[in-house]
């Protein structure tokens, strides 16, 4: 794990489990609704200030409190033209899949590459600490993923030139 | 498989289980092979006589750049007018076929090249003129025609798929072949880049492909098509141009019939392996979700303890 990773993920877990305070919260605005608030934004009272965590330019944590829900976005490093259709890509699949995922948000939020809704109703299902466990291994993971993913590809292609041209000799 | 095969496993297979002796029977079967192209064997008139037509979206083009003399050459005898709806056909009778495995061999390979030969017409042609052309230059020193012989040889196009090309050149030192190729989707268009990245410096990085032709590749009409007809401008990186160089070595009468067969598999196999990238990152993303689901699965805690009963069957009950 390089050096600036590290303190970035110790970072990203305090503030999320710090976040995570969060109970049962019905809405105000309507009755017999109980609608994680971050995203009805209905009352302003009920959300607390939002926090960006950034490693650098294009690598962040953006995480927004509620009383009842906690929203974490994440920005997944993109070096280059590759990198960017492979996380678009990794995006895609995994939304695809949100059911199942149960806390992942269908769409990111506007200027990241994907999003996790946690609620009340998640941490009461769940144990708090390992949620949190969760999503910082997923950022751990999807970079070793995504850089692994570029490094084949240019393997094969170099494999793929290679073995074309050399019948020609 | 990492290299594609320039014949068509198909015929390949079908004729040889036909020439090995077994029953004739009547056969109608329509095949696909890459770029378009479609085969029609059919037992029309008796079981024993077989009719094989292929049609190519371009054959117009092919018999212009001399397709016709060079089928000729290869299916002399065998050639009948052509299936109505295709653009050539020969037929042949499996009654009548050539005494030795060998030569039974020999023409089934032969028929299943019919792509292939179709398409090496314009190569074919290309390179003689490339042989006329440094005839002609070897007669001249660089002091009596200082600027050299004039860049020679019209550029052949053929367009052999929908919205892609192949136009080959022929100068005195060398011919030119350049492909269009369209990418479909974004990820296409990059992976793309990539592996053509690739193309263009293997020759650079491995000692052993020095001699392979250079390889280029950009995303605008490259200057040896200028004055062509029918050339689209749009550069929105959809588009791309591959050049390969075939220097003398290349062309000479020894290497002639394997590189023709080998440079116009080009398109299909640069095609094929970024399809078969994709694939493969596809299945990684899915083995990759399923342990990102693992993970999540350890925040759910144990299921509680579910009724319990003994080995008769009986249950216990909580006295309440």
């Amino acid at each position: 794990m390089s050096t600036s990773l590290r303190p970035y993920l110790q970072c990203v877990r305090s503030s999320l489990s710090a976040a995570l305070a969060i109970s049962n919260f019905a809405s105000q605005t309507s009755e017999r609704h109980n609608v994680p608030e971050i995203e009805a934004a209905s009352s302003p009272e009920l959300l607390l200030n939002p926090l960006v965590i950034s490693r650098n330019s294009d690598e962040r944590t953006f995480i927004e409190p509620s009383v009842n829900s906690v929203r974490v976005s994440l920005k997944v490093k993109q070096a280059d033209e590759i990198e960017h259709i492979l996380v678009h890509k990794f995006a895609r699949f995994l939304t695809q899949r949100a059911d199942a995922f149960l806390i992942l948000r269908r769409k990111p939020v506007e200027g990241y590459d994907i999003s996790f809704l946690i609620t009340n109703f998640h941490t009461e299902a769940m144990l708090k600490h390992k949620i949190v466990d969760f999503v910082i291994e997923f950022m751990e993971e999807v970079d070793k993923e995504i850089s692994e993913m570029k490094l084949f590809l240019n393997a094969r292609a170099r494999f793929v030139a290679e073995s074309f041209l050399t019948p020609f000799d | 498989m990492l290299l594609l095969d320039y014949h068509n496993v198909l015929i390949h297979s079908l004729l040889t289980e036909r020439f090995s002796g077994s029953t004739p029977v009547s056969i109608d079967q329509i095949v696909s092979d890459f770029d378009g192209v479609t085969f029609h064997l059919s037992t029309p008139e008796s079981k024993t006589k077989i009719l094989i037509s292929i049609q190519v979206k371009c054959f117009r083009e092919l018999v212009q750049y001399g397709a016709q003399q060079v089928l000729e050459r290869e299916y002399g005898p065998y050639i009948v007018d052509p299936e109505p709806g295709y653009d050539f056909s020969v037929l042949i009778d499996l009654e009548n076929l050539p005494a030795e495995q060998e030569a039974k061999d020999d023409l089934i390979m032969r028929l299943a090249l019919m792509k292939r030969n179709a398409m090496a017409a314009p190569f074919e042609r290309a390179f003689d003129e490339f042989a006329k052309l440094s005839e002609e230059a070897s007669r001249y020193t660089t002091e009596s025609a200082p600027q050299g012989v004039k860049e020679g040889g019209e550029v052949m196009a053929i367009h052999y798929r929908e919205e892609e090309a192949i136009y080959i050149k022929a100068s005195h030192d060398r011919v030119t072949v350049i492909f269009s190729t369209v990418f479909r989707e974004e990820t296409d268009r990059i992976f793309g880049k990539v592996f053509l990245q690739e193309f263009v410096d293997a020759r650079r990085r491995v000692l052993t492909l020095q001699n392979a032709p250079q390889v280029l590749f950009r995303n605008d009409p490259p200057l040896e098509l200028a004055g062509v007809p029918g050339l689209q401008n749009v550069n929105d990186g959809t588009l791309s141009y591959v050049t390969f160089v075939l220097f003398p070595r290349h062309l000479t009468p020894q290497r002639r019939y394997e590189n023709i067969s080998h440079i116009q598999i080009f398109r299909d196999y640069f095609h094929y392996h970024i399809k078969a990238s994709k694939a493969y990152i596809h299945t990684r993303m899915r083995k990759r979700t399923a342990d990102f689901l693992q993970v999540l699965n350890r925040a759910r805690p144990e299921n509680e303890e579910r009724e319990r009963k003994t080995a008769s069957g009986r249950t216990f009950r909580v006295q309440g």
